[in-house]
């Protein structure tokens, strides 16, 4: 039956450095035609309070392998990187090389310039490269999306998308270290909507204005962005704002969310794909108990369908580059708070 | 004490906010207006006046709720007579006729307010309260939204009447902006679809985006919606150790599921159970004319939300962020009164 030994993809994660890997672990572990190896040679040295390295993927009961070198060398059919955003372009490099698929974690670079670079590398090797936004598969933008190419809002106005979320602090440094994060919540939190933005109108903006702060977690020594508001405008005269801060404080019950509130001209619809769940009150502490569909699954089987039927699934390394630009925009613009054209 | 003699001008929209309020509370109401007045009168037990003059000899306070562009002139006449006023908010058109204003208060030495209401709106005073006593640290980033059926008079759409959706109605919430996180450092605004030869799209949307001076970072939305949406209105403020939120969609004291959709919508909030924002609004205004203590907001808010307004413009007209320094606004200049 080697046949059937052979059917299974062969998919390496690299990295336990973004707190994602975890979900995306459990799941492919449960798919019975994947196995799966998982490698974080820099967990051991990262200082975070989480575990990582050898001590998570026993936790998760994943195959560990102690360098990216050997999760290579044993010949993935498709890997997923979830290392530090600073690190992604080289191992999406290295995973091309090798001619594996590519599943890599948002935000795809930290700069335009390295994004660009990473979708050459797949181009030459001729593999996939997906970037993990899993908000796109939430049945709610699902709906969304369908409803506004419907019509049902006549003319799109204006949108406004918040992703909000609680600071990753001791668990996961780098967040907050710009030398591997590339910056703060500017980063971490306006690459989610813009990729929904990206989505909904199929256009790319003519200019971005942002500001910035760093009120929150000041007290933290957080030397990085923490509030942040970022308005952009499309050539259709669409509006749009997105709220990327850090502001879901560390004693809410949930880590936070995301909204989109689209406004046209005959209404609006709001979704919040991260609002569905029973909530109360224990001892001490609310009580938050998600449920919903599992976005990182839709995600990864889309990429997975993608690795087996050869095709390139969506969204894709240039709508990576697309978000990673428009962040870098921001960026520029926050140091003036004046706006920046596209 | 005597009864409170107030003279309304105008019967329009707001009018019907004030009018109600103004009997509830016990005063002697009398009303003027180009226009509607026998009919506001006979609705609540008002006294039509058929001139101004007159309105000014049997007032103490004027309350003016007219349309924008009259209240310079209206609320100047007002004070002329020696008359404490209450303006409807926007203040004036422009910074000018709202400082002009101003100065003949000072000079005539009368109590004049503008009526930002929303700061009586008790969702909206509870998370001013909590902020201001500490409850969520610093505020640091703060989010206000407001929308549905637009405005039905026509002069709401008319430019240089009334200064489009960011003067009539996104001024409370620059108002509550500035109230809650400080004075302001820069505006930045859009607006979707653009004013186009001075008439304001019957639906549009606009953001602007306020810097205070500590840092912390405000957005505002504000909606015109076609008819029959409904009126919402929401606000989020993060601050160093928590955050406040309110949506008017949830929560309320009331949640109707009936089976013929609501029709009949109203520019303007709709009216609850609780006690009406505009009668909290009235009393303490009442108070403050009868030489109580002084209202949650004052002149120099009503000129410093004008001037917000009119930087949103100026930013959405030259497409740059605009800096703004409260101090120089209201610096003293001599008007030709």
């Amino acid at each position: 039956m080697s046949g059937a030994v052979s059917a299974r993809t062969k998919v390496a994660v690299l990295s336990f450095a973004h707190g994602h890997a975890t979900g995306y672990v459990r799941y492919l572990l449960s798919r019975l035609d994947v196995e799966v190896i998982a490698c974080d040679p820099d967990g051991a040295t990262s200082g975070d309070t989480g575990p990582r390295g050898l001590e998570l993927a026993n936790q998760l009961g994943v195959t560990y392998v102690g360098s990216t070198q050997e999760a290579l060398a044993w010949g993935p059919d498709a890997v997923v990187v979830c290392s530090e955003n600073i690190n992604h372009r080289a191992l999406v490099e290295q995973a091309a090389a090798a001619g594996a698929q590519i599943l890599c974690e948002k935000p795809l670079a930290t700069t335009a310039a390295d994004a660009a670079a990473m979708l050459a590398a797949v181009q030459r090797a001729g593999v996939a490269l997906m970037v993990a936004y899993p908000v796109r598969f939430s049945p709610s933008f699902v709906d969304l999306l369908a409803q506004v190419r419907a019509g049902a809002l006549g003319e799109v106005l204006a949108v406004m998308g918040t992703n909000n979320g609680q600071i990753p602090l001791s668990e996961r440094q780098w967040f907050t270290d710009p030398a591997l994060s590339g910056g703060g919540c500017f980063v971490d939190h306006i690459v989610h909507c813009a990729d929904l933005l990206d989505s909904l109108l199929g256009q790319q903006a003519t200019s971005v204005r942002a500001v910035s702060n760093a009120i929150l977690h000041a007290e933290a020594g957080v030397q990085v962005e923490t509030g942040g508001m970022v308005t952009i405008t499309y050539p259709s005269g669409v509006i749009a704002t997105i709220d990327c801060s850090w502001s879901q404080p560390m004693s809410a019950p949930s880590w936070g969310g995301l909204t989109l509130e689209v406004v046209g001209t005959k209404g609006s619809i709001k979704i919040s794909p991260f609002a569905s769940h029973v909530g109360g009150y224990g001892a001490t502490d609310p009580i938050w108990l998600p449920y919903g569909p599992d976005l990182d699954a839709a995600m990864i089987d889309t990429f997975l369908r993608g690795v087996t039927e050869g095709r390139n699934p969506q969204p894709d390394g240039q709508v990576g580059l697309r978000t990673v630009s428009l962040m870098n925009a921001a960026q520029r613009s926050a140091l003036t708070g004046q706006p920046v054209a596209l | 004490m005597p009864r409170l003699k107030v003279g309304m001008i105008g019967a329009g929209g707001v009018s019907h906010s004030h009018a109600p309020h103004w009997v509830a509370l016990g005063a002697q109401v009398s009303v003027y207006a180009v226009a509607g007045a026998q009919e506001l009168a006979a609705a609540y037990g008002l006294t039509a006046v058929p001139t101004l003059p007159q309105l000014f000899g049997c007032s103490d306070v004027i309350d003016i709720c007219t349309p924008t562009l009259t209240h310079r002139e209206l609320a100047l006449g007002a004070i002329g007579a020696g008359k404490d006023v209450l303006c409807e908010k926007p203040l004036g058109r422009t910074v000018e006729d709202a400082k002009v204003i101003a100065a003949a208060a000072r000079v005539a030495g009368v109590q004049v307010y503008p009526a930002h209401v929303v700061r009586f709106f008790p969702e909206y005073a509870a998370m001013h309260e909590a902020v201001a006593a500490g409850a969520i640290g610093a505020p640091a980033v703060l989010r206000f939204s407001r929308g549905g059926e637009g405005a039905t008079s026509d002069w709401f759409f008319d430019e240089t009447a009334s200064g489009g959706i960011i003067l009539d109605q996104m001024i409370h919430d620059l108002d509550q902006a500035r109230w809650t996180a400080g004075e302001v450092t820069s505006v930045f605004a859009v607006q979707n679809p653009p004013t186009a030869g001075g008439r304001i799209p019957r639906n549009v949307v606009a953001h602007v985006t306020l810097t205070h001076v500590n840092g912390a970072i405000s957005h505002i939305q504000g909606i015109w919606g076609p008819k029959g949406m409904d009126f919402r209105t929401s606000f989020e403020v993060a601050g160093g150790a928590g955050v406040l939120r309110f949506d008017s969609c949830a929560g309320g004291t009331t949640v109707a599921n009936l089976a013929a959709p609501q029709v009949g919508t109203s520019y303007l909030p709709p009216a609850s159970a609780e006690e009406s924002p505009y009668l909290s609004e009235l009393r303490e205004f009442a108070r403050a004319f009868q030489g109580g203590p002084r209202p949650r907001v004052c002149l120099d808010d009503g000129i410093i939300a004008v001037a917000l307004a009119q930087a949103a413009q100026a930013s959405i007209a030259t497409g740059r962020a605009i800096e703004f320094d409260t101090s120089a606004v209201l610096a003293t200049k001599e008007f030709a009164l």
